[in-house]
C-alpha cells in the first residue's frame, strides 16, 4: 500500500490563485510550485547526510582503495607499490588466521544473536503482562548503549581465573576455575558471550516491531486450522517475520564483520591469534606499525567480503522471504 | 488565544518554522565556531612550545607548577603541555602519529623506552649539540644519573632524551603472604629456585583464593625479565658504535664506562635460543604447578587492587607501585621488595622515559630549555613530589620519599643499576609495536600447555619477529 498522501487538486493554491486565472491552471501551476519548493527541502534535509556521508565515507573509501597501492608510514611520502600490499596480506599467516576468526565468530555470534532474540522477542510478545513487556524491552536494549570498550573492561573482572566473579560461582557448584581470557577456546567463548549480549537488544527490538505487525487474525486462523505451540511460530510466525529476519540478519552478520572492541579491550587478539579478527589487524597494521598501505589493502578485502555477503542474503532472500 | 493576538501566532506555517531552525542552527554553528574549529583551545595558534605527556588532565595540571618555575626563568617561552588518555605506551605513541599526521604535532613528546628508538629513527631530534653546548650546566644532572639509563636513550651514537624517571623489574612481595607460609625476606642474590620455593612455601600456607606469582603478558615485566635473568633475550642484543663525546665527558670516571655504547640495537629475532626455551619452560612449570598464572594480555591495573588485598604473593614491578599500594591501604611493611631472583646472571630489566624534541619542533631552542629544566632537581622534585615512579636522579630516591609509605627496602630501587650495572632496558627497536605483538601473542600459549606447544610457540614466535624485524628496516 501506498503511503503518499496526495491533496485533492485544488486546495493546493491557497485560494489566491482562483482570483487572476482559471482554477485548473493555477492550480497545475501552485502545486508545481509547491514540488519544486518540497524538492528543495528535500535537498535542505538531505544535505547533512549527503555531506557526512561524503566527508567521513565515500572519501575515506576512495582514499583507502587508492592507499592500498602504496606503501606509507604516515612520515615520509607515500611510494606506488602496485598490488604488493595485497599479495603480502594474503599471504602473512595472521591476516588469514584473523579473516578465519572473523568468518567463525560471525557464523557463531550472529546466529546466537538472532536466535536469543527471537525467542526473547516471541516469549515477551506472547506469555508478559505489558508492564513487564517494557521492562524487558529496555533491560535487553541497554547493553547496547554502553560502551563496548567499558563492557569490556568490566569483563575482564568477571571472567578473570584466579578472582573472577564467574568462576566464583562456578566453585560454589564444585566446578574447578576455567581458563576463560588465557585458552584460545575460552578467551574466543568470552569474546562470543561478550558481543551477543551486548548487541542482542536491537535485534530483539526488530523482532518485537515484527511480531507487532503480524496481523492477529493470521494467528487465529492458523489456530482454526489446528496450529498451536510451536507449529503456530514455525508455519506463521517465523514466514511472516522473513523479512525482519532479513534486515535483522543483514545487519548483524556486517555488524559481527567488523568486531573489534570486544576483542581488542578482552584479549589483544590472544592468546596467540586465538581471538585476533579482520579490524583488530587492520588496526594494529595502521596504527602500530603504520603501515597503512596493507591496513587498507585488508580494508578493502573486507569490504569485499561484506559486499558479497550482503548480495548473497539479497539474493537469497528471494527465495526465503515472505512479504504480506 | 485572546483577540490581542488576532490569532496570528496560530499562523506559524511549517515553512516558517523550519526556516527559523534553519538560521538557528547557522546562527548556533556560528556562535561556537571557535569550539568547533578548535581555535579556543589554549596555546593552539600562538607560539606556545606544546608539549605532549601521556595521562590525563589532572597530570598535566600537575605539571602547573613546574610550568610556573619555568615560566620564571624564562618568561619568553610560552608552555602548554597537552595530556593525552592512553591504555599504555603503545597507544599513546599511536596517538602522537595520529596528531603527526594530522599536522599538528607537539614540539616536545614524553617518550618511554617502549617508542624511544621509533622516535630517534623517524620523528626526534638529537640532543647531542645542545648537551656539548650546555656541558657546564649538564654535568651535575649527568652526575646524579645512572648511565645506564643514558645509555637506554642513546640511538647510533646520539643521544635523543634525558631520562626522567625509570623502573627496573624488581620483585614485590606481600610479607603477610611470605609471613602466613614461614618465610623471611629473600637474600638480595636469591634464585630462581629459591624463588620457586618460596611460591610453593606460599601455595601450602594458602590454597584457595591466593595466587604465589602473578605477572602479566607484556613487554615490561613480563617473561623478559626472566630472560635477562637467564642471560638471553627473545631478540639478538647488540650495540652501535659511537657515543665516546658523552661517555669520556660526563662518565669518565665511572666504573661502567667500559660498558657504554652509542646505544642498543635489536636487529635479529632470538626466540630460538636454547636458553629462551629455557626460561619459558621454567613459567611454563609455575604455572603448571599452580603457583604463577597463566599470563593474561594487556596491562596490570587490576593487580595493585589484588596485591593490596592480600591475594597475591608475588609480582614484578618498579617504584611506580608505591603509591599505588599505600593508597590501596597497604602499610609500609605490608609489602617490600627485592631484586630479581638471579638465574645466570641477576641483570635486571628496565624502562625509563624523557622528553624527546620532535624534528618539526617550531623552536628547538625552547624546547631544549624546557628539557634542560626538567632535568633539573628543582623540577624533578615539583613534578615527582611522590613514589608514582622512580627519579632518574640517584639524590631523589630517598627516605623522605618513601617516609610513611614504605617499603622497607626502598634502595633496592636504585641500587638495582648500581649493583647491576649491564641491566638493559626494554627490547624496543624501532619496530616495537610489531614486536611486542609478536612477543605478546605467542607467551600465553607457550607458557599453557605442554612441551610440544611450548616448542611450537617459540617457533611462532620466531617467525613472527622476523616478520616484525623486517618491516619498516
Amino acid at each position: 500500500m501506498s503511503t503518499t498522501t496526495r491533496r485533492p487538486a485544488g486546495q493546493s493554491g491557497k485560494g489566491a490563485a482562483g482570483k487572476a486565472m482559471p482554477a485548473a491552471t493555477a492550480g497545475r501551476n501552485a502545486t508545481a510550485k509547491s514540488r519544486q519548493g518540497q524538492r528543495w527541502l528535500a535537498w535542505i534535509f538531505l544535505a547533512p547526510t549527503i555531506l557526512g556521508m561524503g566527508l567521513f565515507t565515500l572519501i575515506p573509501i576512495v582514499a583507502s582503495v587508492v592507499l592500498a597501492f602504496f606503501r606509507w608510514d604516515i612520515i615520509s611520502a607515500p611510494t606506488f607499490v602496485g598490488f604488493d600490499n595485497f599479495s603480502e596480506v594474503v599471504q602473512d599467516p595472521t591476516v588469514r588466521v584473523s579473516f578465519l576468526n572473523t568468518i567463525l565468530f560471525v557464523v557463531v555470534a550472529v546466529a546466537l544473536q538472532l536466535g536469543l532474540a527471537l525467542a526473547l522477542a516471541i516469549m515477551v510478545q506472547e506469555k508478559m503482562p505489558s508492564w513487564l513487556r517494557v521492562f524487558f524491552r529496555s533491560a535487553f536494549f541497554f547493553p547496547l548503549i554502553l560502551s563496548a570498550a567499558s563492557v569490556s573492561i568490566f569483563m575482564r573482572y568477571l571472567f578473570n581465573e584466579q578472582f573472577g566473579v564467574v568462576n566464583w560461582f562456578l566453585s560454589l557448584v564444585g566446578i574447578p576455575a576455567v581458563p576463560w581470557l588465557t585458552t584460545p577456546g575460552g578467551s574466543a567463548a568470552v569474546v562470543i558471550l561478550v558481543y551477543v549480549w551486548q548487541n542482542f537488544g536491537f535485534s530483539f527490538l526488530l523482532f518485537i516491531g515484527g511480531l507487532a505487525s503480524i496481523p492477529v487474525e493470521t494467528y487465529e486462523a492458523a489456530a482454526i486450522d489446528g496450529a498451536t505451540g510451536w507449529r503456530k511460530h514455525l508455519h506463521v510466525t517465523l514466514p511472516l517475520l522473513s523479512p525482519t529476519t532479513l534486515v535483522a540478519s543483514v545487519m548483524a552478520i556486517i555488524s559481527a564483520l567488523q568486531v573489534f572492541d570486544q576483542p581488542y579491550v578482552l584479549t589483544r587478539g590472544g592468546p596467540g591469534d586465538s581471538t585476533r579478527t579482520a579490524v583488530m589487524v587492520i588496526f594494529e597494521s595502521a596504527f602500530q606499525r603504520l603501515e597503512f598501505g596493507q591496513a587498507s589493502a585488508i580494508g578493502v578485502l573486507l569490504t569485499l567480503i561484506i559486499m558479497a555477503i550482503t548480495a548473497a542474503q539479497f539474493r537469497l532472500s528471494k527465495r526465503f522471504v515472505f512479504y504480506q | 488565544m485572546t483577540g490581542a493576538t488576532n490569532g496570528h501566532l496560530r499562523e506559524i506555517t511549517r515553512r516558517t518554522a523550519l526556516g527559523a531552525l534553519g538560521a538557528g542552527i547557522i546562527g548556533a554553528t556560528v556562535a561556537s565556531w571557535p569550539r568547533l574549529s578548535g581555535t579556543d583551545i589554549p596555546g593552539r595558534g600562538d607560539n606556545s612550545l606544546s608539549i605532549a605527556i601521556m595521562g590525563t588532565a589532572a597530570d598535566a595540571a600537575a605539571r602547573q607548577r613546574a610550568i610556573d618555575a619555568f615560566t620564571r626563568l624564562h618568561p619568553e617561552i610560552k608552555v602548554k603541555v597537552q595530556a593525552i588518555q592512553a591504555v599504555d605506551w603503545k597507544d599513546f605513541f599511536t596517538k602522537i602519529l595520529t596528531m603527526v599526521a594530522a599536522g599538528t604535532p607537539p614540539d616536545v613528546v614524553y617518550v618511554a623506552t617502549e617508542g624511544a628508538q621509533l622516535f630517534a629513527e623517524k620523528l626526534a631530534h638529537p640532543l647531542d649539540e645542545y648537551v656539548r653546548r650546555d656541558a657546564a650546566d649538564m654535568a651535575e644532572f649527568f652526575d646524579d644519573v645512572h648511565p645506564s639509563l643514558v645509555e637506554a636513550f642513546m640511538y647510533k651514537g646520539s643521544l635523543y632524551q634525558l631520562p626522567m624517571d625509570w623502573n627496573a623489574a624488581n620483585m614485590y612481595y606481600n610479607t603477610t603472604a611470605f609471613a602466613q607460609a614461614g618465610l623471611e625476606r629473600p637474600a638480595d642474590d636469591w634464585t630462581h629456585v629459591d624463588f620457586r620455593n618460596s611460591l610453593a612455601a606460599m601455595r601450602k600456607a594458602r590454597t584457595s583464593d591466593f595466587t604465589p606469582y602473578y605477572w602479566t603478558n607484556r613487554l615490561f615485566g613480563g617473561v623478559v625479565p626472566w630472560l635477562y635473568a637467564n642471560d638471553t633475550s627473545f631478540l639478538k642484543e647488540t650495540r652501535s658504535a659511537g657515543g665516546e663525546w658523552l661517555w669520556d665527558g660526563f662518565y669518565a670516571n665511572d666504573p661502567s664506562r667500559g660498558l657504554r655504547s652509542g646505544g642498543y640495537q635489536w636487529l635479529e629475532p632470538n626466540a630460538n635460543d636454547d636458553r629462551v626455551f629455557e626460561s619459558f619452560d621454567y613459567l611454563r612449570g609455575l604455572v603448571k604447578d599452580g603457583l604463577g598464572v597463566r599470563p593474561e594480555e594487556g596491562g596490570g591495573s587490576s593487580l595493585v587492587g589484588l596485591f593490596a588485598s592480600n591475594r597475591i604473593g608475588t609480582t614484578p614491578a618498579g617504584g611506580y607501585w608505591v603509591q599505588g599500594l599505600h593508597e590501596a591501604g597497604m602499610g609500609e611493611s605490608d609489602f617490600d621488595v627485592q631484586f630479581f631472583p638471579r638465574w645466570k646472571t641477576q641483570r635486571h630489566q628496565f624502562g625509563t622515559a624523557g622528553y624527546a624534541i620532535m624534528k618539526t619542533a617550531k623552536d628547538k631552542d625552547a624546547a631544549w630549555e624546557w628539557i634542560k629544566f626538567s632535568s633539573s632537581r628543582e623540577a624533578m622534585e615539583l613534578i615527582f613530589p611522590n613514589p608514582i615512579t622512580t627519579p632518574a636522579r640517584r639524590s631523589m630516591v630517598n627516605e623522605q620519599l618513601y617516609a610513611g609509605k614504605g617499603p622497607a627496602h626502598w634502595k633496592v630501587f636504585y641500587d638495582t643499576l648500581d649493583r647491576f650495572p649491564t641491566s638493559g632496558p626494554i627490547p624496543a627497536p624501532p619496530q616495537q609495536a610489531a614486536v611486542e605483538t609478536a612477543l605478546m601473542k605467542n607467551v600465553s600459549l607457550a607458557v599453557s600447555g605442554d612441551e610440544r606447544q611450548l616448542k611450537q610457540a617459540l617457533a611462532s614466535m620466531q617467525r613472527d619477529l622476523e616478520l616484525a624485524l623486517r618491516r619498516q628496516s
